[in-house]
């Protein structure tokens, strides 16, 4: 190893095994314990139409989309980086792709193709502006929402949009294996990608290192601009994926989807960042964002159909609640803005009455 | 007599940091307090400002009415005003919301505020400390020394009472040397109005300047209290410090010529400027470590944000060779100068990341295999610099907050060790940490210093330059003021002395000119 340090310093106290380190926590499987309950609840209460194979095929089925629009939130958001423009990225491409089988002749997979690598260029724009003109990530991918919205009213003339699609890409969206979708087969492979990069390798150190200190990071020699800027091309390109996939299994596009979409995939990365690592993280995410889908899922049935309102209920209460836990925790926003409203808030107490006393939390120097 | 404080004790468990300290300051006065770090200084100030309690037996009064002490309300309806180093200014906000801040405005018709009549007495105040501009403007357009000025502005503005005791805290710890004088001359007013000043300072030329009484505090007792006429900075010097220990010079500023002339130097810095610097030439040979003091506001803070790309720089920086671009961490790291940060918080610990990943977070590289990194062999090696360390966790897996200051510390040694480098800049690395540990850090240094790292150390912690370091470079104003080298003159004191001793620059020249019996140029 290193010369530096050769003869070895005395430990003043030998390092144990890893392995208890932390106590297994009740609060780090919540997500899991949640839906054993949904499924006991509902099962108990409806138990013909809930615990059926068909209950699960719609959920896992319905679900795929969102859960990948998820995960598209959740690369930025490992860097503190907030991305609310991928709704409106999905349903871009969605209006795109059945614009361009109506228009053109091109085959669908280069239509695909063309509308990913467009929404990544989307992103790299957002990141431009993030990075380069230093607008609040919040601020920015939501103005750059509005933006892209506007395009969608251009293409659609807020009309509905059906385009012509071949059988092909309609089972490419539809067919299941052994009764299993497709579109989960898809959300799997994308999601075990993505925990590749962020837990396996250096580049996912180094987010989650951007994440948790920027300042220390850049110090650290860690390209920190860059890596923001790659998380919202990232996330915009897979947003992108989630609006081919949606084609694929809806097909036309109709005026509002984005917006609608987002929603769930933000409750389901605050959700998730409680769980398993503590801190964003795919599988995580995943969990909980199928957890919630049984609960709404139980709660139509248990409803019916002119129930409608009950899904944003649960999905508002979801959110807040996963999120006071995990900010309680310190799990997520550990990083800038919510520190920089922390210290916003704190710092008004000595401003507020300048003459009165020290800032407590001046260092007692001198 | 104005303000009088007797018998005032105060004790942090079983350490006393003021013991039966008498202080008394006039209207029309400028009463210096000053004293090494740790001397009391800030435990006086925060005592008088109501925010820590005296043992009982400590009597206060101001003109001739006792107030009890300890009680921010109290102090305030005495009529004591404070102006802190941080000033605990919105810069977006104008002069005139800054001056009413937590105040309320003189309002009109409907509750709508009266803006001229603000703004009349905003500027009347502000004329008063002897600054004239629009009360509209954002504070965050002033120079520093108005800025200051504006914070004192504030304090008087907060009246009720005619005369005001304005106790000013390293007011001009954050200014420019040229901003000084300003400031000076706004303090002077301040005397002529007949308020009386309390100012604390390490700048013993500004004190001698300024002040018509000084009282030192040394080790939590008044060691000194005299007029301010009679005294020289020398003797000044030997009253804070406890003795003549003025180390003989050796050869103040170094020639750029010996610089460029040295082989051996790993490190070669040419009139580097930024942050605080203005201009500075050193080099650090293989294997040697390299102190670097000076009181804040002298350079010494800005000098390892400059190194290591977290400040932009000018000037040239040639490390092992190539030649480091301004404000790029990453080229400096690549270049071989591995780094401590200063203020660890903020500048070094990734607090949602393990042990494990704060420390390989600069190369993770080493352990990947098929693009991942390989657990096992990472976990190895971090095992391995735990033991070496003596950090005291959990696991290499442990959350980095469960760990304590100073074995956080020791993983970011770690950190900069791990990268095998060639140059090594420590700032404050022992800043707020335990003495085990802070003994064990020593001993890393020292022996990578052995192990021919070229080794910069920049530190508050006079014990530990004159500890650890082979000459200690003593910046004023900016620049290289005084090089101690290695012997039997470099102690803790020699260090102290020194700083306090360097006036640097014109503008501290002029303030102590105006004082008879100091010396024009130390």
């Amino acid at each position: 190893m290193n010369a530096v340090t050769a003869p070895p310093l005395r430990p003043t106290r030998a390092s144990r095994r890893p392995g208890h380190l932390r106590p297994p926590s009740i609060s780090r499987f919540s997500a899991v314990y949640l839906w054993v309950v949904f499924l006991a609840l509902f099962g108990a209460l409806q138990f013909r139409l809930f615990l059926t194979v068909s209950t699960f095929q719609v959920v896992f089925s319905q679900g795929a989309v969102t859960a990948v629009l998820a995960l598209a939130f959740l690369m930025p958001l490992t860097t503190d980086t907030y991305d609310l423009s991928i709704g409106e990225v999905m349903s871009l491409t969605i209006v795109v792709i059945n614009w361009l089988t109506l228009h053109t002749s091109l085959p669908i997979g280069v239509i695909a193709v063309m509308a990913v690598a467009g929404c990544a260029l989307i992103g790299a724009v957002s990141g431009f502006v993030v990075v380069k003109l230093r607008v609040n990530s919040l601020i920015a991918t939501l103005g750059m929402s509005e933006v892209l919205s506007a395009f969608q009213l251009y293409i659609s003339q807020n009309h509905q949009v059906a385009g012509r699609f071949s059988s092909l890409f309609v089972t490419v969206g539809n067919g299941t294996v052994f009764g299993v979708p497709y579109l989960d087969l898809y959300m799997i492979v994308i999601a075990g990608a993505l925990w590749f990069v962020l837990e396996q390798t250096p580049l996912g150190r180094r987010m989650f290192a951007v994440g948790g200190n920027r300042e220390a990071a850049r110090l650290a020699g860690i390209p920190a601009d860059r890596i923001v800027w790659g998380s919202l091309v990232t996330s915009a390109a897979i947003a992108s994926l989630a609006g081919v996939m949606y084609t694929a299994q809806v097909g036309a596009y109709t005026a509002d989807i984005g917006q609608g979409y987002l929603f769930p995939a933000l409750a389901a990365v605050f959700f998730g960042a409680s769980q398993l690592s503590q801190r964003p993280n795919v599988w995580g995410t995943l969990i909980a964002f199928f957890a919630l889908a049984f609960g709404v899922q139980g709660l139509t049935l248990q409803f019916g159909a002119g129930t409608f309102w009950a899904s944003p209920l649960f999905q508002g209460v979801a959110l807040i609640s996963a999120v006071g836990i995990a900010s309680s925790r310190g799990a997520i926003g550990a990083g800038g803005d919510s520190r920089a409203i922390r210290r916003l808030l704190r710092s008004r107490g000595p401003e507020a009455q300048p003459a009165a006393g020290p800032d407590p939390g001046a260092s007692p120097q001198a | 007599m104005t303000l009088q404080l007797r018998h005032v004790t105060k004790s942090f468990g079983e350490q006393t940091a003021l013991r039966d300290v008498d202080l008394t300051v006039d209207y029309g006065e400028v009463h210096a307090l000053v004293g090494q770090n740790g001397s009391g200084k800030s435990t006086l100030i925060k005592l008088l400002s109501g925010y820590h309690q005296p043992a009982p037996g400590a009597e206060a009064e101001l003109d001739g009415r006792s107030f009890q002490l300890g009680s921010t309300h109290a102090a305030r309806a005495a009529g004591l005003r404070f102006v802190h180093q941080d000033l605990a200014l919105v810069l977006q906000l104008s002069i005139l919301d800054n001056m009413m801040l937590g105040r309320s405005y003189p309002l009109g018709l409907g509750g709508r505020i009266r803006w001229r009549e603000a703004a009349d007495r905003a500027s009347g105040y502000l004329r008063r400390v002897g600054v004239d501009a629009d009360v509209r403007s954002p504070v965050g357009s002033l120079s520093m020394s108005e800025r200051a000025a504006v914070a004192i502005a504030r304090a008087l503005s907060d009246t009720g009472h005619g005369r005001l005791l304005i106790v000013l805290d390293e007011p001009t710890a954050a200014l420019p040397a040229g901003d000084v004088d300003r400031l000076l001359e706004s303090i002077g007013r301040l005397r002529a109005d007949g308020h009386g000043v309390l100012l604390v300072s390490h700048h013993l030329g500004e004190v001698l300047g300024i002040a018509d009484r000084i009282t030192v505090l040394r080790d939590g007792r008044v060691a000194a209290s005299l007029p301010c006429a009679g005294v020289d900075q020398r003797r000044l010097t030997e009253l804070i410090v406890g003795h003549s220990a003025l180390a003989p010079d050796t050869g103040a500023r170094q020639p750029a010529a010996r610089v460029d002339a040295d082989e051996h130097a790993v490190l070669r810095v040419r009139r580097l400027a930024g942050g605080r610097v203005r201009e500075l030439d050193f080099a650090v040979r293989a294997g040697e470590i390299v102190g670097v003091a000076g009181i804040t506001g002298s350079g010494r803070e800005s000098l390892a944000p400059l190194l290591t790309g977290g400040l932009p720089h000018c000037g040239e920086i040639e490390a092992a060779r190539s030649v480091l671009a301004p404000g790029r961490p990453r080229g400096v790291v690549a270049a071989g100068v591995a780094a401590v940060p200063g203020e660890r918080a903020r500048l070094g610990v990734f607090p949602n990341l393990g042990v494990r990943a704060n420390m390989t977070i600069s190369q993770p590289e080493r352990h990947r295999r098929w693009g991942r990194i390989v657990r096992g062999a990472e976990r190895d090696e971090v095992e391995m610099w735990i033991g070496r360390l003596g950090i005291v966790t959990q696991g290499p897996d442990a959350p980095m907050p469960t760990l304590s200051g100073g074995n956080q510390q020791k993983v970011l040694v770690a950190r900069a060790l791990r990268t095998r480098p060639k140059v090594l800049v420590l700032d404050d690395p022992t800043q707020g940490i335990d003495v085990g540990a802070r003994a064990q850090i020593h001993e890393v240094i020292e022996r990578c210093a052995a192990d021919g790292i070229a080794i910069l150390l920049v530190s508050t912690d006079s014990d530990e330059l004159a500890r650890l370091s082979d000459r200690v470079l003593i910046l004023a104003g900016g620049r290289l003021a005084r090089t101690l080298e290695r012997g039997p003159g470099l102690t803790a004191k020699s260090i102290d002395a020194s700083q306090l001793d360097l006036t640097a620059g014109p503008a501290f020249a002029a303030a102590a000119a105006r004082s008879e019996g100091t010396e024009g140029e130390a």
